[in-house]
C-alpha cells in the first residue's frame, strides 16, 4: 500500500503524507509500548503493596505452629485451611472487650478532636486573627518533636491530675493530637475554596458566621472525613502512651492486647498472632475503602503560590 | 512573576473576636504541646534518673558534655541521615512517578491499582511491620525461602549490619510510599486539564510537559511534601524499634530510638531528654535552611 502510493507520484506533498502517516504509526507504536511499560509498573507495586497482607491472612487461616516450620507451600491456599486459630482467639483471649475498648476510646478521642477543630480550620482560613502566622507555625513545628519528648511529662501531669488508668486521660492528649492536625488539614482545604458562595450568602442577609457555618462546612466534607480517618488510625493502633498509661487488664486496648498475646510467643504460636493481626486490621481497612475516594479529594495543598 | 503578586498585600481588618474559634487548638498547644516539651528541654539540663526519681536537680549542660564526647552520637546521627535520606530519596519519587504514570489520559485500571495501593496504609503499621519482622526472619522467613527457591543462600535481613539498614529502608518504603501516590494524585489532579491540553496542542512530549507544566506549577507542594516526608522519617519510630530494635549493636539506632533507649530500658531520663533535644535542633536549623531555599511555607498562606 505505501509503496503503490510512493510509485503513482512523487510529488513533495504526497511524501511528507507519507512520512507524517510513519510518524504517527512510530507515534502509535510508541503510545502502545508506553501503555504496556505503565502496566507493568503499577502491577508491580500492586503485588508488592498487597503481598504481606495476603502472606498474613494465609498464614492465619493455616494451622502452621512456629514461624521455622512454615514454608513456601504454606502461601497456597489448600485444603487445610482452617479457623481454629481465630476461634481460639475468641475464646482463649478477651478478644471482644479489647475490640469494645478500643472502638469507644478512639471513637470518642477522634470525634471531640475533629468536631473542635472544624471551627479552628475555619477561622485560620478565613478570618483575619491577630498572630495567625504565629499560630499556623507552631502547629508545623510540633511535627519535629518526637513524641518520646511527651511521654514523660504526660506521665506525670496525668498522674498529678490521678488520670492515669483511665480513658479520659488518653482521650485528652489523643483527641489533642488529632484537633491540631485536623485543623491544620481543613484550614489548608477550605483555603482552596472559592469565597463566592459564603459572600452571596452574605448578600442574601445571613450572618457572617451562619454564612460560613451552612456553606463551609457542607462543602468540607471531604476533609472532614479525611480527618476522621486519619485522626482515627493513630489512637487505634498507639501502644507507646496507652502502653505506659493503663494497667488495668480490663482497660486493655487491642494494642496492648496484640503486644500482650505476642510477647514472647509470636515464634511458638505464630498462627494466633496472624488471626490477630487480621482482626485488628479489619475495622480500619473496612474503614479506608469504603471512604477510599476521600484519600484523594480530602488532601489539599493549594496550587499556584 | 507569581512572586511579585505575592507583595500585594490586603491591609485587612484583624478580627480579634475569632480567636474564640481557635481557642480550643490554643490550649491545647499551650498546655499539652508546648509545655510538656518545655519540661521535656528542661529535663535535659538535670540529672533525672531512675535514681534520682523524685529529687532531681539542675545540672547545667552536662548531659550534653557527657553526649558530645560520647563516640555513640556521631553513630546515631550518622545513621538517622542514612536512614531519612535514603527513604526520602526513594518513597517520595516513587508516589509522584506512580501519580504521574495513573493520571495519563485514558489509562485503565486506575481504581483497581488505586484500592491495591490502600492494602500498606489501610493496615495498622503497627501490625504490619511484625509481620515484615517474621517475613525477613532468618529462617522461616519467606524472604529467605524465596531466595532458597531460587538457588541463592539466605540473608541476614535484620541482623547484619550491613543489610539491616536496607531492610528498614524497604519496610519504610513499602508502608510509605501509598501516602505519597496518594498526596501527589491530589496535587497532580488540581492542575487544570486545560493546561494538558495546551501543552499538548503545541506539541509537547510527556518530558517536556512535565519539565514545563507539572513541575513548574507543582514545585512548592513537591518541596513541601519532600521536606516534611524527611522529618516524619527522621522521627519515624516504630520501624527501628520493632524490627531490629536498633541492632545489632547500636548500626540502625536512630536518635529517637536511641534516646527512647536511654529514657525507658536505661531509665536515664535526662539523657534521653538531651538526645532529643538534638534531634530537634538539627531538624530545625534543616528546616529554616530549607524554607529559605524552597520558599515552600507559602503554601500556608
Amino acid at each position: 500500500m505505501e509503496n503503490k502510493l510512493s510509485n503513482k507520484n512523487k510529488n513533495a506533498s504526497q511524501n511528507s503524507s507519507e512520512s507524517m502517516y510513519k510518524l504517527n504509526n512510530h507515534y502509535k507504536r510508541m503510545r502502545i509500548a508506553k501503555r504496556i511499560v505503565s502496566h507493568i509498573v503499577l502491577i508491580m507495586f500492586a503485588l508488592f503493596a498487597v503481598f504481606p497482607i495476603y502472606y498474613v491472612v494465609i498464614t492465619s487461616l493455616n494451622s502452621i505452629g512456629s514461624l521455622a516450620q512454615a514454608s513456601l507451600g504454606d502461601l497456597i491456599p489448600s485444603s487445610h485451611l482452617t479457623l481454629s486459630n481465630y476461634i481460639g482467639i475468641i475464646y482463649h483471649h478477651p478478644f471482644l472487650l479489647w475490640l469494645k475498648n478500643t472502638l469507644i476510646l478512639t471513637g470518642v478521642s477522634t470525634l471531640v478532636g475533629v468536631l473542635l477543630s472544624i471551627t479552628s480550620g475555619l477561622a485560620l482560613s478565613r478570618f483575619n486573627i491577630p498572630m495567625k502566622h504565629v499560630l499556623l507555625y507552631m502547629m508545623l513545628i510540633l511535627t519535629l518533636f518526637p513524641f518520646t519528648m511527651m511521654v514523660i511529662p504526660y506521665y506525670f501531669m496525668f498522674a498529678h491530675l490521678h488520670l492515669l488508668d483511665s480513658y479520659i486521660g488518653l482521650i485528652i492528649p489523643y483527641s489533642a493530637g488529632a484537633l491540631i492536625y485536623s485543623s491544620y488539614l481543613i484550614k489548608n482545604y477550605v483555603d482552596s475554596l472559592p469565597k463566592d458562595y459564603e459572600e452571596a450568602a452574605q448578600m442574601d442577609g445571613l450572618s457572617r458566621r451562619s454564612a460560613l457555618f451552612r456553606i463551609l462546612v457542607p462543602m468540607s466534607k471531604p476533609v472532614i472525613i479525611f480527618a476522621l480517618l486519619i485522626a482515627f488510625m493513630g489512637p487505634y493502633t498507639d501502644y507507646a502512651l496507652a502502653g505506659q498509661f493503663i494497667t488495668s487488664k480490663s482497660l486493655y486496648t487491642m494494642a496492648i492486647g496484640l503486644y500482650y498475646v505476642s510477647q514472647g510467643d509470636i515464634v511458638i504460636n505464630y498462627g494466633t498472632y496472624s488471626a490477630f493481626a487480621v482482626l485488628m486490621g479489619i475495622p480500619i481497612f473496612i474503614l479506608f475503602f469504603v471512604f477510599q475516594r476521600y484519600l484523594v479529594s480530602g488532601f489539599s495543598l493549594s496550587t499556584y503560590k | 512573576m507569581v512572586e511579585s503578586e505575592d507583595y500585594v498585600v490586603k491591609k485587612k481588618k484583624l478580627e480579634w473576636k475569632g480567636i474564640i474559634y481557635v481557642l480550643p487548638a490554643i490550649i491545647v498547644l499551650a498546655f499539652l504541646d508546648f509545655y510538656p516539651i518545655f519540661e521535656s528541654v528542661y529535663y535535659s539540663l538535670t540529672d533525672f534518673n531512675s535514681v534520682h526519681f523524685f529529687k532531681y536537680g539542675y545540672v547545667g549542660l552536662a548531659n550534653f558534655i557527657y553526649v558530645f564526647t560520647s563516640s555513640d552520637l556521631w553513630t546515631v546521627i550518622g545513621n538517622t541521615l542514612v536512614w531519612s535520606i535514603g527513604s526520602t530519596v526513594v518513597m517520595v519519587p516513587a508516589g509522584f512517578l506512580l501519580a504521574l504514570i495513573m493520571n495519563q489520559k485514558k489509562m485503565r485500571g486506575k481504581t483497581i491499582y488505586r484500592t491495591m495501593y490502600l492494602f500498606p496504609w489501610a493496615f495498622p503499621a503497627f501490625i504490619t511491620i511484625l509481620v515484615w519482622s517474621n517475613m525477613l526472619a532468618y529462617t522461616g522467613g519467606v524472604a529467605n525461602e524465596f531466595l532458597n527457591v531460587l538457588g541463592f543462600k539466605s540473608l541476614d535481613w535484620l541482623t547484619s549490619p550491613k543489610y539491616a539498614m536496607i531492610s528498614l529502608i524497604l519496610v519504610n518504603f513499602w508502608l510509605s510510599f501509598p501516602y505519597y501516590t496518594f498526596v501527589y494524585t491530589s496535587a497532580v489532579q488540581s492542575i487544570p486539564q486545560e493546561l494538558y491540553e495546551a501543552a499538548e496542542i503545541n506539541g509537547y512530549g510527556p518530558i517536556r510537559t512535565l519539565a514545563h507544566v507539572t513541575l513548574p506549577l507543582l514545585r512548592r507542594q513537591i518541596a513541601f511534601i519532600t521536606i516534611f516526608g524527611f522529618i516524619f522519617t527522621w522521627n519515624n519510630f516504630y520501624i527501628p524499634f520493632l524490627l531490629t530494635g536498633g541492632g545489632p549493636g547500636i548500626s540502625t539506632e536512630i536518635l529517637i530510638t536511641y534516646s527512647y533507649l536511654q529514657a525507658f530500658s536505661y531509665s536515664n531520663y535526662s539523657l534521653g531528654a538531651a538526645y532529643a533535644v538534638i534531634s530537634i535542633v538539627m531538624l530545625f536549623v534543616f528546616v529554616v535552611v530549607a524554607n529559605h531555599y524552597t520558599k515552600m511555607m507559602k503554601i500556608l498562606d
